[in-house]
């Protein structure tokens, strides 16, 4: 239920390497929609064509390929463009010259959240397994912890670049790396900026992937965030982004109204233990408006459920305010799907009057109103 | 110390309307909130509360000690900061939606100065009977000897009067918040309750991904704790989330599941519980 974070695909991240001078191969973008041969006649093959897609292990699922002709290349990008992974999509292709390897590295500047500072992280063991370093082998992984109140040091990024075991021209080189991840880290607000493999060629260093993660708390003040923010989610999620809520689709058919991350998660895993699955999980946020918790509402019955689960522990949250808004979705949705109610928390005992007066029933107990679902739902 | 009931609060937002209405709240519940903060509106009065231009002045002129924050997210920051630079003992950030970057800045800060942050998106503290330094329901438990430390806030309430109604006595609630870098840490949270004389048996209520729960029972290991310590993990049947990059994997591991933390936890003596409500009872055996 990750809320914080928004994941670049490989050629935005790469735009923004490429923004901060960071050394990349010759590259094309065809975003879909876009005239493939039009665009790939300005390209030298042979070229190595990769899906723009946000799922992982792409060389695995065949969604990155070698083509050896500017033939082979159209009918290779034509073929992705119809790909999908799941409900994801192939959103552009990123055609690359291919890289002349000598060696593949790793590194990253990442969050670490329980140590609570960032971390720069780099192994001369690069390349698709280091994970399987890290587990096996984690003296082959170089870790240097980052102040952010004093930034990226020249003397920390030369011992981690020697550690490595750069010298002459390219320690130079790696240090103005590291330095410029830095720079992308702080100034983009990223919790992630990872280059694997970060490879050597004869010519220097060449950032070969690259994958970003932004922080979508700092949106109001990275404009990146905010136009990003629009292409990723689905329309669903934007009405929730909007009006600001956590929702996510789920596979059951009772319709999830609660407020909490941690109270709905229980709540659905309480339900999956009496064999009843939840068709969403949403989290209608603290200290949710009317016109919040009536969107929410809006948006489940848009999802057609069997009946609908409110679920709600005021603290910061209302409990008035809850009722009036279902009080107002029920006058305008009198067909609506059976809906079972819990209200308990602040101002509950005014919540539940409201509701009393309009002859609807809500339980305080948890427990109680799963009771009364399962009959509900037979 | 984090809070005792004679703490002296200091409201950063007291104008606001969320500032305002918990202020009332906290005030009923005996919270001894002695001064309200936002710029600009300093020696007006909010619910008798005086308010002031700065944290400092409200330092100098009552000595406050502890502060809680209802800024909107783009300027807790500098509320913060201020609260620091004050040398106010405790922060306590009810704010959602702080930028990370902001909140790794603060905790560096916080660090050196020596003084306690909690939050951001927390419920904040609760000593029962004594003092209400937050959003959460004043009614969960009355005073007693189990801490509730806690990652969510809905679901801790839920339990919290869970264990209130089963007659078990909260020698402390606290909410950590929901962020991905917090003030205290689950871990740092835990110490504090293993080490207060006042608290026999620690309720953890966890949650999917991050690894503070892995974090913590590797602390029960090294530490050789032998207070009790009962829990729940949400997310039991939440699908598997997406992840990106490697860096998550390299920093901590593996780790993040609910059966991951489940199977930590109990493996240095943790009970942990099936459902939130069988908490009480498992508590129990313990007193």
């Amino acid at each position: 239920m990750e809320v914080y974070t928004i994941r670049l695909l490989e050629y935005e991240s790469k735009e923004i390497f490429s923004d901060y001078n960071i050394p990349l191969a010759d590259r094309l973008v065809i975003v879909k929609g876009e005239d493939i041969e039009e665009k790939i006649n300005q390209f030298n093959f042979p070229a190595i064509i990769k899906s723009q897609i946000a799922v992982g292990s792409r060389k695995k699922r065949g969604l990155i390929k070698i083509a050896q002709t500017r033939d082979e290349a159209l009918s290779m990008c034509t073929e992705f463009f119809s790909r999908k992974v799941g409900e994801y999509g192939v959103e552009a292709i990123l055609i690359e010259g291919l890289a002349d390897i000598k060696h593949e590295y790793y590194c990253s500047i990442a969050l670490d959240s329980s140590g609570r500072r960032f971390v720069l992280i780099a192994s001369a063991e690069g390349g698709i397994d280091i994970e399987e370093v890290a587990a096996t082998r984690p003296e082959a992984i170089i870790k240097q912890n980052i102040s952010l109140t004093e930034g990226l040091s020249e003397i920390a990024a030369k011992g981690v670049a020697e550690k490595l075991g750069f010298s002459g021209e390219n320690l130079d080189l790696a240090i103005d790396l590291f330095m410029k991840l830095w720079c992308i880290t702080t100034e983009k607000e990223a919790q992630l900026v990872e280059i694997n493999p970060l490879v050597l060629t004869p010519s220097g260093l060449v950032a070969v992937d690259g994958k970003m993660t932004l922080d979508d708390n700092a949106a109001f003040r990275q404009e990146l965030i905010v136009k990003l923010r629009k292409r990723k989610l689905t329309e669903l999620e934007k009405t929730a982004q909007r009006v600001g809520f956590s929702f996510v689709e789920l596979d059951g058919e009772i319709g999830i109204l609660a407020n909490g991350a941690g109270l709905t998660m229980a709540l659905l895993d309480v339900l999956a233990q009496h064999g009843l699955a939840g068709m969403n999980f949403l989290d209608v946020g603290g200290g949710a408006s009317k016109e919040r918790v009536y969107e929410a509402l809006k948006l489940i019955y848009t999802m057609n459920p069997k009946a609908v689960l409110i679920n709600i522990y005021g603290g910061i949250t209302r409990c008035d305010i809850v009722a009036e808004a279902i009080l107002q979705t029920m006058k305008e949705f009198p067909n609506a799907p059976p809906m079972v109610i819990r209200l308990t928390g602040t101002r509950e005992a005014e919540g539940v009057a409201i509701l009393k007066n309009a002859g609807i029933d809500a339980y305080q107990d948890m427990m109680d109103a799963v009771g009364k679902l399962k009959e509900v739902m037979g | 110390m984090y809070i005792t009931e004679d703490s002296k609060v200091v409201v950063q937002g007291i104008t606001g309307n969320q500032g305002k209405f918990h202020t009332q709240l906290m005030l009923e519940y005996g919270t001894n909130v002695i001064a309200g903060v936002t710029p600009k509106k300093g020696g007006q009065e909010v619910l008798g509360v005086p308010v002031f231009n700065t944290v400092q002045e409200a330092v100098n002129e009552y000595g406050v000690d502890t502060s809680i924050i209802f800024v909107p997210a783009r300027f807790t920051y500098g509320a913060v900061l201020e609260s620091l630079e004050a040398g106010v003992n405790m922060t306590c950030i009810i704010t959602e939606g702080v930028p990370v970057i902001d909140m790794v800045r603060l905790v560096e800060t916080a660090k050196t100065k020596k003084l306690h942050l909690i939050g951001p998106n927390t419920p904040g503290m609760l000593i029962p009977d004594k003092i209400k330094l937050g959003i959460m329901p004043g009614d969960m438990a009355h005073f007693g000897d189990v801490a509730v430390i806690a990652k969510s806030g809905t679901l801790s309430y839920e339990i919290t009067k869970a264990l209130g109604n089963a007659d078990v006595g909260v020698s402390a609630y606290i909410g950590i918040g929901g962020d991905p870098v917090r003030g205290k840490t689950l871990t740092e949270a835990f110490d504090y309750y293993v080490k207060d004389q006042g608290t026999k048996v620690i309720v953890l209520i966890g949650e999917i991904g991050g690894d503070d729960e892995e974090k913590v029972a590797q602390y029960i290991k090294n530490q050789k704790v032998s207070k009790p310590v009962v829990a729940y993990i949400a997310g039991k049947s939440a699908p598997e989330g997406k992840r990106m990059g490697h860096a998550g994997a390299i920093i901590s591991g593996n780790v993040g599941t609910a059966q991951g933390k489940i199977d930590a936890l109990e493996s240095v003596g943790g009970k942990v519980t099936e459902t939130p409500w069988d908490i009480p009872e498992a508590v129990k055996t313990y007193l």
